[in-house]
């Protein structure tokens, strides 16, 4: 094995990828049930691989587009809040807008934050290197102890970078949109996982069965509709 | 316009194969301009598939990328081949999933990507028998 790509995994795991902006390009996933004599019944719609952040796209509200939440952004001076419940699609969202920004003129560094981790990974700090035009993305904020929150937002004003962060609750900063979650937003994040994997469609009573089991979680959701899928009978 | 594509095939077509074997194809990129790619990724790789965080890890990876300023050479198929491991097996569980693949990434500029990814399996578990309750 060459050591060059786990090497860029690792830089990854630090420094989240952004997203592909080319995923109308991307062929879909090879249906590998559906190959002769082939690979196993895998392909779970539900699973994190399509549904995870970056990978599913998000459904924006009628006559929002990324480039019109970036352009609010921009006349916040680059800072920003996206406020939502869990599962609404913050992460989503974050990752759409992150892969917007390769055309805006502003190099994100983005930084998934996970329970617990109460500092970020990197001592920003010490980082002479990176330059004005630097945007902080921080999913997860609040997991920031509020020490670390401050310090950080002194230290973006100072070197002049953005600072955009996911969080449940207003933090403080210029908000830059809410998140919120429908049955019909379900039902059409369930119809665009389907219609992308070459599935047949859901009865919408059984989207409905599941938003609700879900307490409206929409990632919860998913995971509902990933067991319903394995308890089908399989081919 | 013919929008980019990256076809992967394998040899014999075969897409099941044992602990051992050689994987062996090739793959073509089709519908861009010899300058646009930057570069060109090819790894053999298993992931994880269910509800939680995915694993993954590369088994063979080759990175081709344009030597002495000059571009990368679309006009050829470019073969790979690899000697499979012995583990882990492909596996259709229904809490967790093992599937093996043949990725391709080309790099093109501004950062964009396309890829493809070919699947194929290792090994023979069979596919685990619910039993309902």
């Amino acid at each position: 094995m060459s050591g060059a790509e786990p090497k860029r995994m690792l830089e990854q795991a630090q420094w989240p990828p952004q997203p592909a902006r080319d995923k109308a390009a991307v062929p879909p996933l090879a249906s590998p049930a559906a190959l002769p004599g082939g690979p196993p019944a895998v392909g779970n719609p539900f699973s994190t691989r399509p549904t995870r952040p970056g990978a599913l796209s998000y459904l924006f509200s009628p006559g929002e587009t990324p480039e019109t939440i970036l352009s609010r952004l921009e006349s916040q001076g680059w800072w920003g809040e996206i406020v939502g419940p869990h599962g609404s699609g913050k992460s989503t969202l974050l990752a759409t807008l992150v892969g917007a920004l390769q055309d805006s003129g502003r190099r994100p560094i983005t930084f998934a934050m996970h329970d617990r981790q109460r500092s970020l990974p990197v001592d920003l700090e010490a980082r002479a290197d990176l330059d004005a035009a630097r945007l902080i993305v921080v999913d997860g904020y609040e997991q920031l102890g509020r020490w670390n929150r401050l310090r950080l937002k002194r230290l973006c004003r100072r070197r002049g970078w953005g600072l955009l962060v996911t969080v449940h609750a207003s933090v403080g900063l210029p908000r830059l949109c809410e998140t919120a979650v429908s049955v019909e937003l379900a039902q059409r994040v369930v119809e665009q996982l389907l219609t992308a994997s070459g599935r047949p469609p859901l009865a919408s009573d059984q989207i409905a069965r599941s938003y609700e089991h879900a307490g409206g979680n929409l990632r919860e959701m998913l995971f509902d509709l990933y067991d319903l899928f394995e308890r089908a009978p399989r081919r | 316009m013919i929008p980019p594509a990256v076809r992967i095939t394998f040899d014999g077509d075969h897409r099941m194969f044992h602990p051992g074997d050689t994987l062996a194809g090739e793959y073509r990129v089709e519908g861009m301009q010899p300058d646009e790619a930057k570069a060109i990724e090819l790894s053999v790789l298993w992931y994880t598939e269910g509800k939680g965080e995915e694993d993954l890890a590369v088994h063979f990876f080759e990175r081709r990328e344009p030597a002495g300023g000059n571009y990368v050479d679309l006009a050829q198929p470019c073969r790979f081949s690899t000697r499979l491991p012995n583990s882990p097996l492909s596996y259709a569980g229904r809490i967790l999933k093992i599937c093996w693949c043949v990725r391709v990434r080309v790099f093109v500029a501004r950062g964009k990507e396309i890829f493809a990814e070919e699947h194929f399996r290792l090994g023979e578990v069979p596919t685990p028998e619910i039993v309902l309750p």
